[in-house]
């Protein structure tokens, strides 16, 4: 519940296992965002428990976030890159903050840079490139600390289609190294091209969770309703 | 931006600054003058210098005198000349109109009337004078103004601080996109604040130092003006410290800084 009344979630219980790729979808506005929110600790929920990788997310302490939010990298449809900062800095930025010494610095951005394949642009600055870019940028940065779990909200919602498909690719290559990814979308042909686990949420209720699901319910090879 | 919070903090100190000043400059008086309370004892024109100095002798065997002065009319007309000069030509004197003297200070002040009243039964003494009345209302004076001016440091401080967050604020409202950022990819407060306190402590170093600045030619330029107006008041016995306040001041600025950023950023943070 959201504090002007709102009810954005309501009995919901979701389990995700480490190493899968989920997809949540739904309208605008359904929740999907709101369940993300409880899993980087961006809200907290007016009842009931949020586990993160076996610790106790909901109940933390506040001093304790910045730690969870390295082991959880985000992604949104805004990319939230800083304009001022070059895609290797804007990368280096989310090491830097944790402390990081300067030669792991100089390590590890190469590195993820390289799994987004943006090594040849380090030097750009966020306005000299195409969304596609600036959104692997901010997926470079969300892993650069080699987070377990990759939460996007709405990724390619900025996104042209065929764009969208090389995120996406992306997005598999990264979940196929381990990386736990939770994607949320409303975007129906990455979901039925992707055969992944859907839930699919609507008012803030779960009404389907589909191992290999389509966006439009029915098309699934079995319907399960949890709610 | 940077100016309006090097301005404010400025102007804060300054007040703080003169506030001090004052009040040390009248402290420091008010116990130059307690120190220097004297009793003068005017004798009578038949007593000569021997019966004047027996007498001095006297009064200094008093427990409760801590210092004694004989001063001969002839060194009191030099006295006298010395303090008039410039304003007097006391050369057309023709003969000395001063009584012989005896110069009395006491261990305490509150001795004097006491003191004074025996001084006064004894032979050949015609007049005891003492100035306890200015000195009972500087005293009080003080008093008022060290107790009001812990309040209005106080309030000086507090106003500051005020201020100066409210104009940090603006800088971090302008970076707030930043400071998103940093909390989504895991920094952690202390790390986010780091950069607006140490803008804060720059910012009220600063303005102290414009406020110090301000205070010294201020300073040069009117003290001079003002000890020939009041000239009946010894200023030259109230040396305040102005390497102390200098570098109190500056600390004051440097915490209303530091404060001031905190207040504003972590008002952000949600913390």
């Amino acid at each position: 519940m959201y504090p002007n009344g709102v009810r954005a979630l309501d009995n919901v219980s979701l389990e995700i296992e480490k190493g899968s790729f989920v997809f949540l979808i739904g309208s605008s506005g359904m929740g999907k965002s709101s369940i993300l929110r409880l899993m980087y600790r961006e809200r907290t929920p007016t009842d009931g428990e949020v586990h993160v990788d076996g610790i106790r997310v909901d109940t933390m302490k506040r001093s304790k976030i910045p730690y969870l939010r390295r082991n959880v990298g985000v992604v949104f449809q805004d990319f939230k890159l800083l304009a001022d900062k070059t895609v290797w800095e804007n990368v280096a930025f989310a090491l830097r903050v944790t402390g990081a010494k300067s030669k792991d610095v100089m390590r590890q951005v190469p590195r993820s840079l390289e799994l987004v394949g943006l090594s040849h642009k380090s030097r750009m600055f966020p306005h000299e490139l195409a969304g596609g870019e600036q959104q692997r940028t901010a997926i470079a940065r969300a892993l650069v600390n080699n987070p377990k779990i990759l939460l996007c909200d709405e990724p390619t919602g900025n996104l042209d289609p065929a764009t969208t498909s090389e995120i996406m690719e992306l997005l598999l290559r990264i979940n196929l190294k381990g990386t736990t990814i939770v994607v949320a979308t409303h975007n129906q042909g990455v979901v039925d091209r992707m055969r992944r686990r859907v839930v699919r949420i609507e008012n803030g209720r779960i009404v389907s969770d589909e191992e290999r699901g389509y966006y439009f319910l029915g098309l699934g090879q079995s319907s399960v309703l949890s709610g | 931006m940077q100016i309006t919070a090097i301005a404010t903090v400025a102007v804060t100190i300054f007040m703080l600054g003169s506030f001090l000043y004052a009040r040390e400059t009248l402290s420091k008086l008010s116990s130059g003058m307690l120190s220097r309370i004297e009793i003068s004892v005017y004798l009578a024109d038949r007593a000569d210098d021997k019966r004047g100095r027996a007498i001095a002798e006297v009064i200094g065997a008093d427990p409760r005198v801590s210092a004694v002065t004989y001063v001969p009319k002839g060194e009191g007309l030099r006295q006298l000349q010395d303090r008039l000069r410039g304003q007097i030509d006391t050369s057309l004197l023709t003969s000395n109109p001063l009584p012989n003297a005896i110069r009395v200070r006491v261990k305490n002040p509150d001795m004097v009337p006491a003191v004074a009243q025996s001084i006064q039964k004894m032979r050949d003494v015609a007049n005891v004078e003492y100035d306890q009345a200015t000195v009972a209302k500087v005293l009080r004076l003080t008093e008022t103004i060290a107790k009001l001016g812990l309040i209005m440091i106080v309030v000086l401080i507090f106003a500051a601080a005020v201020i100066i967050s409210n104009t940090i604020r603006l800088t971090v409202f302008a970076r707030r996109r930043e400071i998103a950022i940093m909390q989504l990819v895991g920094a952690t407060n202390s790390y986010i604040r780091a950069p607006f306190m140490a803008e804060g402590f720059i910012a009220g170093t600063l303005g102290a130092l414009v406020a110090i600045a301000i205070l010294a030619i201020l300073q040069a330029e009117l003290l001079p003006k003002i000890m020939v107006t009041l000239s009946f008041i010894p200023f030259s016995t109230a040396h305040v410290d102005e390497f102390h306040l200098m570098l109190e001041l500056l600390a004051a600025g440097a915490v209303v800084g530091v404060i001031g950023a905190w207040i504003s950023v972590s008002r952000y943070l949600r913390v």
